[in-house]
């Protein structure tokens, strides 16, 4: 499939071109969290105001794409939590009003698939539509989901994306679960910090993706997702999935690697890169933070660098002088769920 | 294309413990709705529940998995039905761990059932629970490829109460690309104080047994279960008993409101007619519809409304969750078990509790027991935010 219009609104100003024209946002703490765009054209006032974040988040990456399309036929979201803030704030209703009688507003917002179900409503899209919700493959899944109905033939465009959010009451959960470093370091020191946990990031990417190669931006060329593998070492399952696509290592001229400064599980990546000496490594979790979803924005990168925008050194770890064509995205979440997304250029 | 059986089945709901219990139930048509024991809410005392009959305790120590740490309901009810499924398909360790095989599944409560530590977790009002990494709906998935070495696609879905189905269509559709020779698809949910609450929020939780497709309708009861199939490539099942095809899937959104479905059934006209499209078949070859009936005012308006616009006169139908309660991310698959058992035993099953059928329709659901040549089977499974999904099941020939 063909990726041929995108947006994302993230930790960097990426909702318009700020981030390649040398704008890049320091983020100190364990926080990062999306600069948004206005949405006074998007969203009515009095809607918006009701909208949780995720919601809000997903609607306005999805709708400037979708209000460009004639023709489209699903919607296809990655989330893995969705409206959590919306969910604990209908649980601390029921506490505290002793399941009284309570306003339905949050409960409604709070299932994942509100994000989707917004766009349909939104855009009036009778067409297929789904939500995936596999934590750290939920992106990768919405994938998968979108090329099983391209090759059923029945559709030719369609919406897919990834979305998330950061609440206070999503990072008091994942807090006690050590997900986040102890101590607040600036997103310059992110890569290179070599301790315990990382930084929780939030946003949403999307995408327009095409079965026909008009107007294309790249080529998303495969995905493949896999769990709790046996081996430390994925460079055999990088080299299969590079080989069902007529690819070798030496064809992989940029690594997007999923760095997030865990050095409980950052050697997945310091180990596959060892693969690909010949490619250049960029890293993206120094930009946008950690969170389930974020190889929804390794994609927008990685589509942003085969549309030969200028990235910014940031986000380069070690530089080649490959021209770009091939780029091979890898993220794992906890050290739990792995995947690879491939992307060519036209 | 290949074509996708089930070659294994596990339930576990308000009418039984596995699938020989359910099917016992639906033969005598003993609802499973009734006072609730282990639901924890003061509504356990003002509303009828279809709980599993079983506590968390027991189903903990019938299952006897590697490892309970921050095990919740929704995962032991989820691991109960898993088991029967795979015993039953007879699938071996080696296959189940093998690159091939997915998982799909879904859940709307995960580990949310255990609503006061989530609470205490998010408001910093405890010092961190066994349950911090227990909550998402997809963290039951986690924790069963973990038991089962799975290594193939983990897949989680949300469509709220349409997700189970839209797992089944998934793990078909990877079968008939050829990326998996496997799939093992479902879903599961419990009771907890949060989709109660919701529910209730809602105004559509009654607080009598639901009477689906009755003129005086009050609303839902919630339930809870699980319910996995294996599902297998026509390549791999050899001479393996298969119990049903999954012949075809139909997905679309209603688009019209966050949490109710249009009058003129946009969604549901679209969903069943894709089906019917993608599984080559005329709406007079289908025998059943296991209708979604919820038992509210909007929902089994608009099905009867949809099914009216799509058939030439109404094939028999029923609301099994007349027994089950509606299960949420479990129900698609709960129902497509017992779509699997009319087939199977050519027998449809009654719809409980229905005295006056809706005008105009004036359908009577399935009023009593029917022996019946039952072949091809539609299985309805709609939810909030517009989803709508429709199975078309057949018998193995």
């Amino acid at each position: 499939m063909y990726i041929t219009d995108l947006y994302s609104i993230s930790p960097q100003k990426t909702f318009n071109n700020s981030l390649f024209e040398g704008e890049v946002e320091i983020i100190f703490g364990n926080k990062y969290y999306a600069i948004e765009p206005n949405y006074s054209e998007l969203i009515p006032r009095g809607l918006l105001r009701r909208m949780g974040k995720a919601v809000r988040l997903g609607i306005g990456a999805g709708m400037p794409l979708i209000k460009k399309q004639n023709n489209l036929d699903g919607i296809i979201i990655g989330t893995a939590s969705g409206g959590l803030d919306d969910c604990i704030k209908f649980l601390n209703q029921i506490v505290e009003y002793n399941e009284g009688t309570l306003t339905p507003t949050n409960f409604v917002s709070s299932t994942p698939n509100s994000i989707s179900g917004h766009l349909a409503l939104m855009s009036k899209n009778t067409g297929y539509n789904n939500t995936h919700m596999g934590m750290g493959l939920a992106f990768e899944s919405s994938i998968l989901d979108a090329f099983l109905l391209f090759e059923e033939g029945d559709v030719s465009k369609l919406l897919i994306g990834s979305v998330e959010e950061t609440s206070e009451h999503n990072h008091n959960i994942d807090t006690f679960a050590g997900h986040f470093k102890d101590v607040e370091i600036p997103s310059t020191d992110l890569i290179s910090s070599n301790s315990k946990g990382s930084v929780r990031g939030e946003g949403s990417s999307m995408f327009i993706v095409s079965k026909d190669k008009e107007n294309a931006i790249c080529e998303l060329a495969d995905v493949h997702q896999f769990t709790y593998p046996k081996e430390q070492n994925i460079e055999d399952r990088a080299i299969k999935f590079l080989a069902k696509n007529k690819l070798t290592s030496t064809d992989i001229d940029g690594l997007m690697l999923g760095f997030s400064g865990d050095n409980r599980h950052d050697f997945w990546y310091e180990n596959l890169m060892k693969s690909f000496p010949e490619a250049t490594i960029y890293t993206y979790k120094n930009l946008v933070g950690e969170y389930a979803t974020a190889s929804g924005f390794a994609t927008w990168f990685g589509a942003q660098i085969l549309k030969g925008q200028n990235i910014p050194d940031e986000a380069i770890y070690r530089k080649t002088n490959r021209s770009q064509k091939n780029i091979l995205i890898y993220n794992n979440y906890l050290g739990a769920q792995h995947g690879f997304i491939l992307l060519k250029g036209i | 294309m290949k074509k996708v059986f089930v070659t294994g089945m596990g339930i576990i709901s308000a009418i039984g413990n596995n699938t020989p219990e359910n099917l016992n139930s639906l033969r005598s048509g003993k609802t499973g709705i009734g006072p609730a024991k282990y639901v924890n809410s003061n509504y356990g005392k003002t509303h009828p529940f279809a709980e599993v009959k079983l506590s968390t305790d027991e189903l903990k120590s019938t299952l006897n998995l590697k490892n309970n740490h921050g095990l919740t309901r929704t995962d032991y009810i989820a691991f109960t039905a898993l088991k029967e499924a795979i015993a039953q398909s007879n699938i071996s360790t080696e296959e189940l761990s093998s690159e091939e095989t997915a998982f799909i599944s879904a859940s709307t409560i995960g580990g949310m059932c255990n609503t006061d530590e989530l609470y205490k977790d998010a408001n910093l009002i405890s010092s961190g629970s066994e349950y911090v990494e227990s909550y998402p709906g997809s963290t039951h998935t986690l924790k069963i490829a973990k038991e089962f070495e799975l290594s193939g696609v983990v897949g989680a879905i949300n469509t709220a109460c349409s997700s189970s189905a839209n797992s089944i269509m998934l793990g078909a559709k990877l079968i008939k690309s050829g990326r998996a020779t496997r799939a093992i698809v479902g879903g599961t949910d419990s009771l907890g104080k949060f989709s109660i609450n919701g529910f209730n929020s809602l105004q559509i939780m009654s607080d009598i047994p639901c009477a689906p497709f009755d003129a005086d309708r009050k609303g839902l009861n919630l339930g809870e279960g699980a319910a996995y199939l294996i599902l297998e490539s026509e390549d791999v099942i050899e001479d393996k008993q298969a119990y049903a095809e999954i012949l075809g899937y139909g997905n679309s959104n209603d688009a019209f409101h966050p949490s109710s479905l249009s009058e003129d059934a946009v969604g549901v006209v679209e969903c069943i007619s894709k089906a019917l499209k993608s599984a080559q078949v005329n709406p007079n070859e289908i025998d059943y519809i296991n209708a979604h009936g919820t038992a509210t005012g909007n929902n089994d308006m608009t099905e009867l409304t949809g099914i009216s616009k799509v058939f030439n006169g109404f094939p028999p139908f029923n609301s099994t969750k007349s027994y089950t309660g509606h299960t949420l991310a479990a129900a698609g698959a709960i129902e497509a078990v017992y779509s699997i058992l009319s087939i199977n035993n050519n027998e449809l099953f009654p719809s409980l509790n229905c005295n006056t059928p809706i005008e105009p329709f004036n359908q009577f659901p399935i009023k009593e027991h029917i022996n019946s040549d039952i072949k091809t089977v539609l299985s309805n499974s709609f939810g909030f935010g517009g989803n709508c999904s429709s199975l078309i099941i057949r018998e193995v020939t």
